[in-house]
């Protein structure tokens, strides 16, 4: 039975746009015809809402009500101390540097070298020379299921960063990836990444989505699409600090293989919405996943991290944490569901979510779920929201430590846990300098 | 000097009197114990004095060199001199020892008016004091009390005691829990803060601690009363007749 579903005004929009910017998006005729097919199914879908399990707590439909237009070319002027500004600590962190301003690709703003075994190339660029064939894997990720938010990343991406490291190179800098929001009208912003190591590969890959100063209300729309070869070794970590007045979706797929470790990391902060999916599987035996992220909201901020690991194969381990400190009316979302399939013997996975929540009016859901078809399994998970302990901030006032910087202190010790999961040190240094900044106006907040 | 006067409280959210009436002066200078059974009220003047929440106080006054400790916060307090020992110190997961005494230093420091202190130089202070405590290095770098043993917490809070220069130390059952020698080393880092200028109100159920830490007077608590108060020797005596004298009359006028 099919419904007439009433498309939203974004829903009619979003299909209307695509018609009306198609002929600019990058890529040959076989990647056009997968981003008609994508707007395709996005308009049978619409965009997902509360009667959709996995978005219940996250309803787009109604929180996305004022239609954007897509960003196609044409990248404001930008200057690297803006970028540097938006970045924080990030800023001095000594890496490659890959920038991407409303969704384009900046060369004169980036830094990336070129090293023996690596390939680095904007996906425009790669886009633009696939011709006819699709190949190379630059769309593979419109396969999976029936996501919108997917569909609208094939349909609209306009570009991302390519990045193939060849068989056991090792990349010798972090690679970060920025993509800024500048203060041109509100715009849809639309960028797709592709990362793949090569057997017993290494590298360091830090995605830092910031708005620059006095940005305009925008949403992005990011995908990175991972695959992390046997034995090979990937540090991920994304930054979200996108403003106020923007709504971010994400949404990272991930597969890796055979003892290949996969080290993620996701802080989000002074976002208005933010959605961070994430899709990891499991494709060769005794792999390693270590997924872990901090989240502060306050005033009507609405964070959720939603993420699905696939235990596919026998003998692989996963670790979550996520910790989130909700202050004013922010709104977390924790959905955490690992599966372990039949064969999936000696699969361990364990999952954690909590949040401190600093007001009344701060609200948390949380859905750990475990679907387990494999019997010789270790897995666990749990998730916990707790106030600030009464009876330890006495403790730190009879010490003579006022009732703000005490506050500040347990606050920081809470995230503390979940930030010293950052695979390499100086990342977790500029994240924990971004994050401190953050806390000190949630602590500030009244309870 | 600290009067208690006729202090009587009850539980905040509960109509349960704790303490009903108790009165007694510590002058600077003097180490005055409180010694009595279980339940009698010890602690609950102890966390009265030192600001903690759920208490409602009912009748009384407390001064602290004059002035109305009760009308102050925690923190306030803390700048003023108080330091409580706890009976059970707590654990802060995630702050290093090192960062939650500097903090405390720095903050009564700069609400005292007086100078904070470079790095080195309170480094220096606090290895000084926790080498004297028998306090290894590496535990500072710990999560305050996270994993410490019963008699490493007692001896964190004499540390902090020491580091941050009160001059009105109350001390909740620190020699509970401990064994003799840990005993002697607590007691000698508090006999070591003996000055005319602090006084110092030591809490304890059994008498061998004030063989260490000798009290100028001795009172009795019971059914959150002070029953009675003497010299050293009442500590002795108790030791010999135990607190069922107390006990029974504590039960009589419930
Ligand atoms: N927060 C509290 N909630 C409930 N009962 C309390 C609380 N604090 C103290 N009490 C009660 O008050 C009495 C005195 O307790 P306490 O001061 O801890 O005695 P002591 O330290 O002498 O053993 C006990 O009966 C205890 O159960
Ligand atoms: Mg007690």
């Amino acid at each position: 039975m099919t419904v007439a579903l009433t498309r939203t005004k974004v829903e009619q929009a979003l299909s209307h746009d695509f018609e009306a910017v198609a002929a600019k998006l990058p890529g040959g005729r076989a990647v056009t015809e997968a981003r008609k097919a994508a707007i395709g199914t996005f308009a049978a879908l619409g965009l997902p809402h509360r009667r959709i399990e996995q978005w219940k707590w996250t309803d787009l439909r109604s929180a996305l009500k004022e239609p954007l237009s897509p960003a196609v070319g044409g990248a404001a002027k930008t200057s690297a101390p803006d970028i540097d500004a938006a970045l924080e600590d990030l800023a001095a962190l000594d890496a490659y540097r890959m920038v991407f301003v409303d969704g384009q690709h900046v060369p004169e703003l980036s830094t990336v070298a070129a090293a023996k075994g690596l390939e680095i190339a904007s996906l425009a660029a790669a886009l633009a020379k696939s011709g006819d064939h699709a190949g190379d894997g630059l769309i593979a990720a419109s396969a999976i299921g029936q996501e919108a938010v997917i569909a609208l990343n094939t349909a609209f991406m306009t570009d991302g960063a390519v990045i193939r490291i060849g068989k056991a190179v090792r990349l010798d800098k972090p690679l970060l990836l920025v993509f800024a929001r500048t203060a041109t009208e509100g715009r849809l912003v639309t960028t797709r990444n592709i990362l793949e190591l090569g057997d017993g590969a290494h590298a360091t890959v830090i995605e830092a989505h910031v708005a620059l100063r006095g940005a305009a209300p925008g949403q992005a729309n990011t995908l990175s699409d991972v695959s992390v070869g046997d034995g090979a070794h990937l540090t991920h970590t994304k930054c979200t600090v996108a403003g106020e007045a923007a709504s971010h979706l994400a949404t990272w797929l991930a597969t890796l293989g055979k003892a290949a470790t996969y080290h993620a990391f996701q802080l989000t902060a002074s976002t208005g919405l933010a959605r961070n999916n994430l899709f990891v599987t499991f494709k060769g035996e005794g792999a390693k996943l270590d997924i872990s992220g901090a989240f502060l909201g306050r005033g009507a901020e609405h964070i959720d991290t939603t993420l699905v690991v696939d235990h596919a194969v026998p003998g692989c381990e996963s670790r979550e944490l996520f910790k989130g400190v909700l202050a004013d009316k922010a709104h977390g979302v924790f959905q955490g569901k690992v599966i372990v399939r039949p064969d999936a013997q000696k699969s361990d996975g364990k999952q954690m979510a909590q949040v401190l929540m600093l007001s009344q009016d701060a609200e948390f859901d949380s859905k750990p779920e475990l679907e387990i078809h494999a019997d010789d399994v270790v897995c666990g998970h749990g998730s916990t929201a707790a106030e600030i302990d009464e009876d330890l901030l006495f403790y730190m006032r009879s010490r003579g430590i006022p009732t703000a910087e005490a506050r500040a202190l347990l606050i920081e010790s809470f995230i503390v846990e979940a930030i010293d999961k950052v695979g390499d040190e100086r990342v977790r240094a500029a994240l924990a300098g971004i994050a401190t900044r953050r806390l000190a106006t949630l602590s500030a907040s009244q309870p | 000097m600290l009067e208690i006067k006729n202090l009587r409280v009850k539980l905040a959210d509960e109509d349960k009197l704790i303490l009903n009436g108790v009165s007694l002066e510590v002058p600077k200078g003097q180490v005055h114990a409180i010694m009595g059974p279980n339940g009698s009220g010890k602690s609950t003047l102890a966390y009265v004095l030192a600001g903690r929440e759920g208490y409602e106080v009912i009748d009384g006054e407390v001064l602290w060199n004059g002035e109305d400790l009760l009308a102050m916060e925690p923190d306030e307090r803390a700048a003023k001199g108080v330091f409580l020992a706890f009976q059970y110190p707590m654990e802060i997961p995630g702050v290093a020892t090192l960062t939650f005494l500097r903090t405390a230093f720095n903050a009564v420091r700069r609400k005292r008016g007086q100078k904070e202190l470079t790095t080195p130089e309170f480094l220096k202070r606090v290895r000084e004091e926790a080498t004297s405590l028998g306090i290894a290095d590496e535990i500072l770098k710990r999560p305050v009390n996270v994993g410490f043993s019963g008699g490493e917490k007692k001896r964190m809070e004499i540390l902090q005691m020491a580091v941050l220069e009160p001059s009105l130390c109350v001390l909740d059952e620190t020699d509970s829990g401990l064994d003799i020698d840990a005993v002697r080393v607590v007691s000698a880092g508090v006999t070591k803060l003996r000055s005319k200028d602090r006084a110092m109100l030591v809490i304890t159920h059994y008498q061998r601690l004030l063989n260490y830490i000798v009290p100028d007077k001795v009172h009795v608590m019971a059914g959150g009363t002070i029953r009675k108060t003497g010299g050293k020797e009442l500590a002795l005596e108790l030791e010999k007749t135990g607190y069922a004298e107390f006990k029974s009359k504590a039960l009589e006028s419930a």
